[in-house]
């Protein structure tokens, strides 16, 4: 299936899902809606919710969090001008970054379980595989200008944005000497930008 | 120093900010200066969209079954649930479930310390102690399951009879359901009828002899709550709704005014 036939998927299913509301007839066919929209689109983003909480079973409770969110906002992703799957992506982020600061005040040690994984993260770093027939074109593009990087400039970059993390917090996590981080992502950022300006 | 005569710097900033590695004063100064600046908040958007798009290129991995069971028990109790979206949205039940969930974790681990401390001695310390955290596991799981079902048992009402009250020759007027679960009567308004500002709506028990007995008064809202026991309803045929003065009167005197609503009971198995 080529990506704009797919996008056009799952915008069809997010508007299902909202048009429950107002209608007590229609919860039927949106929670079908949601099931379908879970088929296509649970295993990129659990990948999503792994990549930024590292445990499997955290990353679960965040899925779950994710879909509910879904369900209950399908309607303002009309206004959001983004490509379906990217919405849908950044609202699991979202999900996660809270999971993780939920965590952290809830126990101060919560980074520790964190350090070895990411670490492993980083030294075990392998070109994003890329499934073509679900990218938006944006993504194709980040794609393609990420793996021009560096690999580790190209992780360094990943992880500051996937985790919310700052210079100082990623040298912290990565064992890493503060200047060699804000190195590598200035240059990892410039990089991107020259390329990304190619792509309209 | 005005980052519009620099597009160069504007840009490079604006994607150090959508990527989130622009802090403190340096993210505050772009902040400042983006509010008055479209050109400067396209571009952090430009930026930030195209950074949204790297939640596309995590590796997929397939989550367990479960999530989807659980996720469809969720919204079941939300769809069951007389709560509004809007409050689960805002923590709710699953906020209390994940209380509850914790507090089940930490009595594991309570649990683990103290019978690991018995086994300290033994060499089959390691073996144990496996064996142990495998238990805890599998018991925390069916704790979270055990929970997943008392909460969403607790948030779906029960409905054991329910009552259409209608005027004469008038449409369907209120509907009344009864929770024998939360001893709560549901009544929601359906038609247009709205008592005077001196006049209060008042709920009564037909029972199938003797006079009707007060169930309560009604507010002026579309959905009202009463409790009521199971008895009261039970014994009932039949649900009235009268017109009296403001605030009702006592149930000893029986309804004063006109009956407007009446209904038979009905029980639902």
């Amino acid at each position: 299936m080529d990506p704009t036939s797919q996008e056009q998927r799952l915008i069809a299913l997010l508007d299902r899902i909202a048009a429950r509301a107002g209608q007590a007839g229609r919860h039927a066919d949106s929670e079908i809606a949601l099931r379908e929209l879970y088929d296509l689109t649970s295993s990129r983003l659990y990948g999503v919710a792994l990549r930024v909480v590292v445990n499997r079973e955290w990353a679960e409770d965040v899925l779950q969090e994710a879909y509910l969110n879904i369900w209950r906002i399908a309607g303002n992703y009309r206004a959001a001008l983004s490509p379906p799957l990217a919405w849908m992506g950044v609202i699991v982020r979202s999900r996660a970054l809270d999971f993780l600061r939920r965590r952290a005040s809830e126990r101060a040690d919560a980074g520790v379980d964190l350090d070895g994984a990411l670490a492993e993260t980083v030294a075990g770093d392998s070109p994003d595989p890329l499934d073509a027939s679900q990218a938006s074109e944006q993504a194709w593009a980040l794609h393609e200008c990420l793996r021009q990087l560096e690999a580790r400039q190209r992780e360094l970059v990943s992880l500051a944005y996937l985790r919310d993390l700052s210079h100082g917090e990623l040298a912290e996590r990565l064992r890493l000497p503060l200047g060699t981080v804000k190195t590598w992502i200035r240059r990892g950022l410039e990089q991107l930008r020259g390329c990304m300006s190619q792509y309209a | 120093m005005n980052l519009l005569d620099h597009p160069d710097l504007a840009d490079r900033l604006a994607a150090a900010y959508a990527l989130g590695t622009l802090r403190g004063g340096a993210r505050r100064r772009f902040e400042a200066q983006a509010r008055h600046s479209p050109a400067l908040r396209a571009a952090a958007l430009a930026w930030q969209e195209r950074f949204a798009a790297m939640t596309e290129l995590q590796q997929a991995q397939a989550p367990s079954a479960n999530v989807w069971k659980r996720i469809e028990n969720l919204i079941a109790a939300e769809q069951d649930s007389p709560v509004p979206p809007v409050a689960v949205v805002n923590g709710g039940w699953w906020r209390a479930l994940n209380v509850w969930r914790t507090a089940a974790l930490a009595g594991g681990l309570a649990t683990i310390a103290a019978v690991g401390a018995g086994f300290y001695l033994s060499d089959a310390l390691t073996v144990r102690q496996t064996q142990l955290a495998q238990l805890d596991r599998a018991r925390a799981g069916l704790a979270q399951e055990n929970a997943r079902l008392v909460s969403r048992l607790q948030a779906t009402p029960e409905i054991r009879y329910v009552a259409v009250l209608s005027g004469e020759g008038s449409a369907a007027s209120m509907l009344v359901t009864f929770d024998p679960k939360h001893n709560t009567l549901t009544l929601k308004r359906i038609g247009a009828f709205q008592e005077g500002p001196d006049k209060s709506l008042q709920l009564w028990a037909l029972p199938a002899s003797g006079a009707p007995r007060s169930l309560g008064v009604l507010g002026t809202e579309a959905v009202v709550k009463l409790p009521a026991a199971e008895n009261q309803i039970g014994a009932a045929p039949a649900l009235a709704v009268s017109l009296e003065p403001k605030g009702g009167v006592p149930s000893e005197r029986g309804p004063t005014g006109p009956v407007l609503f009446k209904g038979p009971v009905l029980p639902t198995t």
